[in-house]
């Protein structure tokens, strides 16, 4: 009887798990009441997706620059600048990338870092860095809430403990003294 | 060399740190000073070795600012998709030749059949890393059998360990043991490395059995009065004078060339004998006037002119499309393409109709 509503039952916990890893933290309580109600409902929770990374402009677009001084190259010197800079030449965006020893590598974070400009541009708040940063920044707040929560709990534990250390005594000398 | 303002050097220090001051030595400006740091700072932190961190970052600091190849220093450098090792005596792979090899593959891709053995000669090979990059972007489309040579022992020895090094690394397939060094036309890829000199008489015989397709070489190409002068210290100190300066005087006299062509002469006597069946030949070279006088090799013998119709200039980074030039050859008036930009960089010769033997046939 249990085993037709398990693949329900793992389907909404995967979603919770998604969703958790999403920067929306479930309650356990929650998530038991979510469990339960899906024997009653198949459909799986929403998961909340991040937007796709933007994709680069075209080849057409960009202008790449090296930068590496003039002069003579090949054999005769060893150059170690990787460095690459891209220009989106519509709006004239200008991003640069030295992450790595390797040109092929900074070539390729470069026009990441390039469509993640522009994605930024064109869709501001709605742009995918907009989007990640607000979930970053909701997981570190509650994280920080969390903690704040924590250490208030734990500096009043400590000062009723301390109270109640001294309770006894002071009723101790009072006893003493009469 | 402009010098270097002692206000950079007040930066460096306060700002990024008193090693960096001492790695504009050779660095000669901030950003890059900032970014070799970085790199040993990575490679000190990642690395295990018996040295307490601090003292061996200090050590590896003071070998780079005086002049030591960082190459040499942290052992590798990344080459295409590739990771290179990089050991003292063997000259190391520079960012041109890294690029130009990338567009070679391309090329091969492009402009040869298909799914048809495809046999590639590396002369002067060094750490390997043309022979290497080719048999990594070539494997996929050919049956590719590369054979490459070298004079140095060292090199050779490192060539081979680069091979086990980047098919540890999950960055090349493994081909299958061979027993001969010979190009032995079968469907399974290979890849060999041969101690041999390109003057040696053997070489011709081993190659006139399975004639190479394409030919690609990074020879020595300084002159004597360049390498005083031209050639930075750094290069000139601490890298292999084998790799750079061609010492055959007699047979560059022989070969009617300047001494310092003398490689691209021979080889090009090589691709003679060979009777044409190399469809693409490619020589890296030191400067747009070097470039022409090779040029002017191909151009003035009837028979290789004939067989390289296309003759193109390749600048620093080939990728770069937009400036495409024509220069004119000085003697034989001939046309050739110029494009990338950068510094004279490649020659590059292209048999578009297939080669004398296949005509034959």
């Amino acid at each position: 009887m249990s085993t037709p509503i398990l693949p329900a039952l793992r389907g909404v916990l995967a979603g919770a798990s998604l969703t958790r890893n999403a920067g929306y933290q479930l309650h356990p309580a929650l998530g038991h009441r979510l469990s339960a109600a899906a024997f009653t409902t198949t459909s799986p929770l929403p998961v909340k997706q991040m937007p796709s990374r933007p994709k680069p402009p075209p080849e057409s677009e960009i202008e790449e620059a090296f930068l590496k001084g003039s002069g003579p190259g090949g054999q005769k010197i060893n150059k170690t600048n990787s460095a690459v800079q891209l220009k989106h030449i519509p709006t004239g965006i200008v991003v640069k990338c030295q992450a790595t020893r390797s040109r092929e590598n900074n070539r390729k974070t470069a026009r990441e870092l390039l469509a993640a400009k522009l994605d930024e541009l064109v869709n501001g708040d709605q742009s995918r860095n907009a989007i990640v940063g607000n979930v970053k920044k909701k997981r570190a707040d509650s994280a920080a809430k969390k903690s704040r929560r924590k250490y208030r709990k734990l500096e009043e534990e400590r000062k009723e403990a301390s109270e109640a250390a001294e309770g006894p005594e002071a009723a101790e000398k009072h006893t003493e003294s009469t | 060399m402009p010098r270097i303002r002692p206000f950079t050097f007040w930066l460096a220090r306060k700002k990024i740190s008193p090693q960096a001051a001492r790695l504009l030595f050779v660095c000669r400006d901030l950003l890059s000073a900032a970014n070799e740091l970085r790199w040993i700072r990575e490679h000190v932190n990642t690395t295990p070795s018996k040295i307490p961190p601090n003292l061996r970052l200090h050590q590896l600091c003071s070998k780079r600012a005086r002049g030591t190849p960082l190459q040499y220093l942290l052992g590798t450098q990344p080459f295409g998709d590739l990771e290179i090792l990089c050991r003292p005596g063997v000259l190391i792979p520079r960012p041109e030749t890294e690029c130009y090899t990338i567009e070679l593959a391309a090329l091969i891709k492009r402009n040869l059949p298909k799914h048809k053995p495809l046999n590639v000669l590396d002369i002067c090979t060094g750490t390997g890393c043309i022979a290497l990059q080719l048999y990594a972007s070539l494997t996929p489309h050919f049956p590719t059998h590369i054979q490459a040579i070298d004079i140095s022992p060292v090199a050779i020895s490192l060539a081979q360990r680069n091979l086990s090094h980047n098919i540890q690394l999950g960055n090349l397939i493994s081909p299958p043991p061979q027993l001969t060094p010979i190009l032995t036309p079968n469907t399974k890829s290979t890849v060999s490395f041969t101690l041999l000199s390109l003057f040696s008489p053997a070489l011709l015989t081993t190659l006139s059995s399975h004639p190479p397709d394409v030919i690609v070489s990074n020879p020595p190409y300084i002159s004597n009065k360049a390498f005083s002068t031209t050639t930075s210290r750094s290069v000139r100190n601490h890298e292999p004078r084998l790799a750079l300066v061609p010492e055959h005087d007699d047979i560059s006299l022989e070969l009617n060339c300047q001494p310092e062509d003398v490689f691209y002469a021979r080889i090009l006597h090589l691709a003679k004998e060979l009777k044409g069946c190399t469809r693409v030949i490619l020589f890296e070279v030191a400067d747009m006037e070097q470039a022409g006088r090779v040029v002017r090799l191909v151009e003035r013998d009837e028979v290789l002119r004939g067989w390289y119709d296309v003759v193109e200039i390749w600048r620093d980074w080939p990728d770069e499309e937009h400036e495409d030039h024509i220069v004119k050859g000085e003697e034989s008036n001939v046309a050739v393409a110029v494009k990338g930009i950068g510094e004279g960089r490649v020659v590059y010769l292209w048999n578009s109709r297939g080669g004398e033997m296949e005509g034959k046939r």
